[in-house]
């Protein structure tokens, strides 16, 4: 099966076909894709499961569009299926926490070695995290 | 202080990078400016003990290498920094903190999405898809300088040329829209 790239916190490269712009996988292959599991209680990672009322509005025959898995997470997408490259955003409720709860979101960057980085490593300090560009 | 590049590789921000002690990461995808609402750059957030945020993004410089251009002095805001660390002062009330920055709307984050996209086909070396992904960013966040200036460097252009100066006066015509807190102004 031809290979599409999904591009979320990470890159990942999962075997998908495309039709038009949807993206259609196996359900057991979503971990791989998104980092959920479909189960009967909803979609799940650890411990934690998002509701879906109806699960068959994820699916496309006997595959689930990614696209639209990812909707049920809130996260929206984009699909360019020419390039057979797929975007997902963040889970928007962690900007809310920033903007509402002023909680800071966790990531995880890389330095210029190539080393990752999580906020959580300065915890216990008071931190100014600055953003910046060379353009 | 943990600085993040919103730059494409760490070739390009090494230049900028020598002697310096404090952690340099890279945000290629911009994962911060979605995460934080983050529409411009330099940008700073205040961060506790406890990972809560006690200052959110505001524009702020290290220097006044741009103050003339910007109208924005470094040193008030390096002086909140100093009694913040030393006497725990907060500049700003939880309640104002909440309404500073204004979440991104849903064009926004699309834009977000599509530059993503570009950045990484124009690394896979596939031009013509990163081109057409760049555009849909700039149409859906016209006033955003993490899409329509960063793109500048990706797409052959210049981002200290005359395009940036265009969309610079742009965006002021536009109201100069921005989430965040404003410069710091000098103490009365």
């Amino acid at each position: 099966m031809p290979r599409v790239t999904i591009i979320g916190y990470d890159v990942r490269n999962i075997d998908a076909d495309v039709d038009d712009d949807q993206v259609l996988i196996d359900a057991a292959h979503l971990p791989d894709a998104l980092g959920w599991e479909l189960k009967p209680e909803g979609l799940c990672r650890d411990d934690v499961c998002v509701p879906v009322r109806d699960q068959s509005t994820l699916f496309v025959d006997d595959r689930v569009d990614v696209a639209r898995v990812a909707a049920a997470l809130g996260r929206p997408a984009v699909v360019d299926g020419d390039a057979r490259l797929v975007s997902v955003a963040l889970p928007a409720e962690q900007r809310r926490q920033a903007l509402d709860a002023l909680v800071a979101p966790s990531f995880e960057l890389a330095d210029l070695d190539g080393t990752l980085h999580q906020l959580e490593e300065w915890r216990g300090r008071k931190k100014l995290l600055v953003a910046f560009a060379s353009w | 202080m943990i600085a993040v590049a919103l730059d494409d590789s760490a070739d390009d921000v090494r230049p900028w990078t020598e002697g310096i002690t404090m952690p340099v990461l890279i945000d290629p995808h911009h994962v911060l400016t979605e995460l934080y609402a983050i529409s411009n750059v330099p940008t700073v957030v205040w961060i506790d003990e406890h990972d809560n945020i006690v200052r959110p993004n505001g524009v702020a410089f290290s220097n006044d290498m741009f103050a003339e251009f910007t109208g924005v002095e470094s040193g008030p805001h390096l002086d909140l920094i100093r009694s913040w660390v030393r006497d725990g002062e907060l500049p700003i009330s939880t309640d104002d903190a909440r309404e500073a920055v204004g979440d991104l709307d849903d064009d926004e984050v699309l834009a977000r999405l599509h530059f993503r996209l570009a950045a990484h086909a124009r690394r896979e070396g596939d031009d013509s898809t990163a081109r057409r992904h760049f555009e849909r960013a700039a149409e859906l966040a016209p006033h955003d300088f993490t899409i329509r200036r960063a793109l500048l460097p990706l797409t052959g252009g210049d981002p200290f040329g005359q395009e940036f100066f265009d969309f610079y006066t742009e965006w002021q015509e536009a109201g100069s829209p921005y989430h965040g807190l404003p410069g710091t102004p000098p103490p009365e």
